[in-house]
């Protein structure tokens, strides 16, 4: 389909709500014989991503996540039609629950929509791709917004109400495509700024803009915040952030007993939901299927060969041939910067704190805290270099999504520092983490292949083989 | 007129060697948002870092990815090679992702004792103007200490008053093509436009005496059409000669090396650092401001209105978020008002792309009747 003028009903957001109002009728356990049938009725495309999902070792916690996801994008979409309320597109370095604390607003995760599209529909997402760059929108942009926004640029697909922009100094790619279809399609912005400064006088500042910010949506949706509603959706929050720590906890046995695909689950739980009970229901499925893993030594390969991190994201345009097919070599995916969110306990005490921590947790958000920092490298090595330790990690890989020129314009630095600090190798990759035509899945198994077998699993050996000579001369042989 | 051309191509210039045998401090900085007047203020020669069309960045590549803007790479490769040793200091902004990944990598390779970031804020509002007089009063206060130096509020007044005459003198250059006759090509505009980054105000002030003596004289140059140039940071001299061979007299740009250096007045009153910010904060022009675009547009209106190209041409260096992005929407709003306008893609620096280039400005001269 790619290639193809983009007719009305045919946007990425009217496609998926299509798709997510079927799959929220799924029973929420399939039979072998049930998954057999439903992947031979999809098409090709989708067909390997959903093969992926519906794996039998995660399959409940699979059909969980996406109605999650479908009931976000349903609701939003319902949202939207109703005069009363208004539908806001976020980008995903934005906590979703700043706008959940508006009993009114419904946030959208524009990079969720699009790994949406990307995953689940025919074509993946090169349509919309395709049209954006057929109106003169560089190809170095970032297809992680481009795709959805793209779509929305067509004039043919689901419209929301406000974008909100919260990338100006942290990524020029995101802000700018934002600016550009809230100029084009008329929509209005909301743009919150993080200094780069990360010290108090930042947050000081920060903090003056985010309450200007929350002034301008309070405007918008015509809703004056309500401390109770407040604290309703930042205690749901609270108690999918407690859960996110055993999850975080439970990464550190090996074999890891965490699926590779959970960490997808993880930002996709964090970007669209966190502040509502969907998200605590989620992050407890993964910690409960976790656990079981861990109780059973349930480990998909003869043993885990590679533990590794991931420095920034992931791809998604090939669950089966990525998260899956790293598993079922040994190869753990110990999370990469989005799942490794951190995310932080809020003090629904008064709404004063409530407001601060929100600007807080903007502050902190995963990419914004290191893009946006003062240096684009310190603060991502710093915190990688924390998980690397904190998981027992014996690797790193850095995609290399390539529009990502903050994090292509250090990584140099950071692959140095991070080896030094470590003394884990980090294998850098390079791909579009949203469209399969730049790097194929074929190309980037064949470069992990490599790297584990020649660099991690040597490294290994030698490591192994030098503690065995330190304890035979300690015993004096 | 003298050889502008040359002597904006010399790396380090005439001007770095005298500065360094008076013992003057020479102090880097790269993007607009950087007050030079604080510098001047201060003694100090303040010195725009250029890519010089630079495109071996063999040593820069082995930092910055081939995924960020040559020009960024070609500035860090000069850096690199020892091109910029001669800075005393670096004074870096976070102009753009690329720019912040140049210093960021200069600083940790090859770094320089003194070592200033200026935090410009990408919005205007009074929370980011005071923001802004704070960083402001950071950096005197930092180039105070390190090189103990003493700058007072009447050395900013006077080096406000001697850029405003420097901004006088070098807009009756700029804009003595916006009639008919045009005696300055687009080539040695871009390279006085550059020297001011690369030569002390005084100086530079002396120089611009020079060429306003001297260019009323020069014979018109003979163009079949006036263009606007717009974009990118563009510091490369011989790709505009290059492109006005064809026949297209550049008439005004709005480039960060060319016309958006005339900034707005400042505000009549307050002290000075106020004043400054003021000035350089809403008077950037650059698509790195959000909630701005307004304002960009305006300027742009203005520049065509008076200077009466027949079309704008909208560059983009490969991989600049910042102008790609923003030259989607100039043409379509300026091609809404009958400007005609072409947008070009370019690898920063390449020779080799310069005869692409070339043919496409043929054809939009063709396009526009010419």
């Amino acid at each position: 389909m790619s290639g193809h003028a983009v007719r009305p009903g045919e946007g990425l957001f009217d496609r998926i709500s299509n798709l997510v109002r079927v799959i929220l009728r799924v029973k929420d356990d399939l039979s072998d014989e049930e998954v057999e049938g439903l992947l031979r009725a999809l098409p090709a495309d989708t067909r390997r991503n959903i093969e992926a999902l519906l794996n039998p070792r995660f399959r409940r916690e699979s059909i969980l996540f996406m109605k999650m996801i479908g009931r976000w994008v349903v609701e939003g979409e319902e949202a939207a039609r109703d005069p009363r309320r208004r539908t806001i597109l976020v980008p995903f370095n934005f906590p979703p629950e700043v706008i959940y604390v508006f009993r009114r607003g419904f946030p959208l995760t524009c990079e969720v929509l699009t790994t949406l599209g990307v995953s689940m529909l025919e074509g993946q997402g090169e349509r919309y791709w395709d049209y954006a760059m057929g109106l003169g929108v560089p190809d170095f942009l970032c297809s992680s917004s481009t795709i959805e926004l793209g779509s929305i640029l067509s004039g043919c697909d689901f419209k929301p109400q406000a974008l909100v922009q919260s990338a100006p100094g942290a990524c020029d790619a995101n802000s700018k495509i934002h600016e550009l279809v809230s100029h084009l399609m008329e929509v209005p912005q909301f743009i919150l700024e993080k200094p780069t400064e990360g010290g108090a006088r930042g947050k000081e500042l920060h903090r003056r803009y985010f309450r200007r910010f929350i002034s301008q949506l309070e405007g918008f949706i015509g809703e004056e915040l309500d401390e109770g509603h407040m604290r309703e959706v930042l205690e749901a929050a609270n108690a999918a952030t407690d859960l996110y720590y055993d999850f975080y906890e439970l990464h550190k046995a090996s074999p890891c007993p965490v699926p590779n695909i959970f960490s997808l689950f993880t930002y996709g739980t964090r970007f669209t939901s966190w502040g509502r009970p969907d998200a605590v229901e989620m992050m407890r499925a993964m910690v409960e299927r976790s656990r079981r893993r861990l109780e059973a030594g349930d480990y998909p390969a003869e043993r885990e060969v590679a533990r590794c991190v991931w420095l920034y994201i992931g791809y998604y345009f090939d669950f089966l041939g990525f998260f899956n097919w790293m598993e079922e070599r040994g190869i753990t995916y110990l999370n990469d910067v989005l799942s490794l969110c951190q995310p932080m306990r809020y003090d629904t005490s008064s709404k004063q704190s409530m407001l601060d921590g929100l600007a807080e947790a903007v502050f902190e958000y995963p990419m914004t805290r290191q893009m946006g920092a003062d240096s684009m490298s310190a603060l991502w090595v710093e915190d990688m270099s924390r998980f690397i330790r904190d998981m027992g990690a014996n690797c790193a890989v850095y995609s290399g999504h390539h529009a990502c020129k903050q994090t292509q314009s250090v990584i140099g630095q950071v692959r140095g520092e991070i080896n030094r600090l470590t003394g884990v190798p980090v294998l850098c990759l390079s791909g579009d983490s949203w469209i399969r035509r730049m790097t194929p899945t074929s190309v980037l198994q064949e470069e992990l292949t490599s790297f584990v077998d020649h660099v991690v699993s040597k490294k290994g050996k030698r490591g192994r083989r030098s503690e065995q000579e330190k304890t035979r001369q300690r015993q004096g042989g | 007129m003298m050889d502008l051309k040359k002597l904006a191509s010399e790396l380090p210039n005439r001007y770095v060697e005298e500065a360094r045998e008076r013992g003057t401090k020479i102090i880097g900085y790269a993007c607009l948002a950087t007050p030079r007047e604080v510098f001047d203020a201060g003694g100090f020669f303040p010195y725009r870092i250029r890519g010089m069309s630079v495109t071996r960045t063999e040593l820069a590549d082995a930092w910055l990815s081939r995924f960020n803007c040559g020009f960024c790479r070609s500035c860090l490769q000069l850096a690199l090679e020892g091109a910029y040793d001669f800075f005393d200091g670096l004074v870096e902004t976070n102009g753009c992702d690329h720019l912040r990944g140049m210093f960021e990598n200069w600083q940790y390779a090859h770094p320089r004792d003194f070592f200033h970031y200026i935090r410009v804020p990408h919005l205007t509002n009074q929370d980011s103007m005071d923001w802004f007089v704070e960083e402001l009063e950071l950096l005197k206060e930092a180039l105070e200490k390190h090189f103990e130096v003493s700058i007072t509020e009447e050395d900013l007044l006077a080096a406000m008053s001697l850029q405003g005459d420097i901004a006088d003198k070098l807009r009756r250059v700029y804009e003595s093509r916006w009639g008919d006759e045009v005696r300055v090509s687009g080539g040695e505009i871009l390279a006085l436009m550059t020297l001011e980054g690369s030569a002390p105000a005084e100086d530079f002030s002396r120089l611009l005496d020079e060429v306003l003596a001297e260019y009323p004289s020069r014979p018109p140059l003979k163009y079949r059409a006036r263009l606007m140039l717009g974009g990118s940071a563009t510091d490369e001299i011989e790709l505009v000669s290059e492109l006005e061979s064809v026949g297209g007299a550049v008439v005004a740009d709005s480039f960060c090396f060319g016309g958006r250096i005339f900034r707005g007045e400042e505000p009549l009153d307050g002290p000075p650092l106020r004043r400054l910010a003021h000035r350089y904060l809403y008077n950037l022009m650059c698509p790195r401001m959000f909630d701005d675009y307004a304002r960009r547009k305006a300027f742009i209106d203005d520049l065509i209105e008076r200077s009466r190209p027949d079309g704008v041409v909208l560059f983009h260096n490969k991989f600049c978020d910042l102008h790609g992005v923003e030259n989607v929407k100039l043409r379509m709003d300026l091609e809404k008002q009958g400007v005609p306008v072409l947008t070009l893609e370019k690898e920063y620096g390449a020779a080799a792309d310069i005869g692409r280039l070339k043919t496409r400005v043929q054809a939009f001269l063709e396009r526009l009747g010419k």
